[in-house]
């Protein structure tokens, strides 16, 4: 079966751009959101396996959607994908569960790296 | 006045916007470092304006009751134009400490203060931008525009020497902080025709 992911970005070519860094041929089915309370609605919809999160968005930012998946017991592998790339916005999304940052602008190799280190291919 | 002889696409324009995402997160990074401090970046917000509307703009942007003080600095190469940066005064005495300053500030710390950060902001928003375009920019140094104004007062737009300001709302806060400042970026009629051509390319390299 299809895995469900998650792309959210309040920018459409940034979402187009994360969409293009996926692995070629992986099994997945794509949803996306452009802020944080479109992302939590798919997420608790169960169609989130894996999400690539942007920090910086209207009405609800990256944090608060990391904030809110850990609160409801984080079942899902969150891989932010940002500009704000402050050593502390690194800090704080891997306290609130996070398991990889990647810097904007994107690139294949690591979201492939990431995906292979947590078994997520 | 019409905008017909320049304009940017919503697709040039969603370009240019992850383009000064990407280029303002290099910034924060760059004050944030500066000041040991975390930096609360805001969504940018990119409009093209004619420029004698940009008053009505920074008032809305920053409040009309604020007192703000304005550097300039102007750019030069593939794209010619000034970049302005917006302070609120009672911020900028707010950073002080923060930036190794004894307080009070006088007239010649303060000014030394606001040309750092300008061109920490400026320097890493604009070469971000260039950079990730394939342009090169050169800088001149940074100018006080005017100090402790109303924002009403900034302009009188008969002197105003570029026709629109790309306004790149660029908000940067910090934490238990009262420090904000805002980034616009002012652009004569080609360079804004040469920032659409290089965003179609980079559009078109995606």
């Amino acid at each position: 079966m299809a895995t469900p992911i998650l792309v959210v970005d309040d920018s459409g070519m940034s979402r187009k751009l994360v969409i293009k860094s996926l692995p070629v041929n992986w099994d997945v089915e794509i949803h996306q959101a452009c802020n944080g309370q479109e992302a939590l609605a798919l997420y608790r919809e169960g169609k989130a396996h894996i999400i690539f999160l942007d920090l910086t968005m209207p009405i609800m930012d990256g944090f608060e959607v990391l904030e809110a998946i850990k609160r409801e017991g984080l079942n899902a592998f969150v891989i932010v994908i940002s500009a704000d790339v402050q050593p502390k916005a690194q800090e704080r999304v891997k306290e609130l569960g996070a398991i990889a940052f990647l810097k904007k602008p994107i690139k294949a190799e690591e979201v492939l790296h990431v995906l292979k280190e947590h078994g997520l291919l | 006045m019409t905008m017909n002889n320049a304009n940017l696409s919503i697709e040039q324009i969603d370009a240019l916007q992850e383009i000064v995402n990407i280029a303002m997160g290099q910034a924060g990074d760059s004050l944030a470092r500066v000041l040991d401090s975390f930096v609360r970046l805001s969504v940018p917000r990119i409009r093209l304006i004619n420029a004698p509307q940009i008053s009505q703009y920074i008032a809305e942007i920053v409040g009309d009751a604020e007192q703000i003080t304005a550097m300039r600095q102007s750019f030069y190469n593939n794209f010619c134009g000034e970049a302005l940066t917006l302070f609120s005064s009672e911020g900028c005495r707010d950073l002080a400490p923060l930036m190794g300053y004894q307080q009070p500030l006088d007239a010649e710390t303060e000014k030394e203060l606001l040309f750092d950060i300008s061109n920490i902001l400026v320097g890493a928003c604009l070469n971000g931008i260039a950079e990730q375009l394939g342009a090169d920019l050169n800088f001149s140094a940074p100018s006080i525009m005017a100090a402790n104004v109303a924002s009403s007062q900034l302009f009188s737009p008969d002197t105003l020497p570029w026709a629109y300001a790309l306004q790149v709302e660029v908000n940067f806060s910090l934490e238990d902080h009262k420090f904000k400042s805002h980034l616009i970026i002012m652009l004569a009629e080609d360079a804004i025709i040469a920032l659409g051509d290089s965003l179609n390319s980079f559009i078109e390299a995606i």
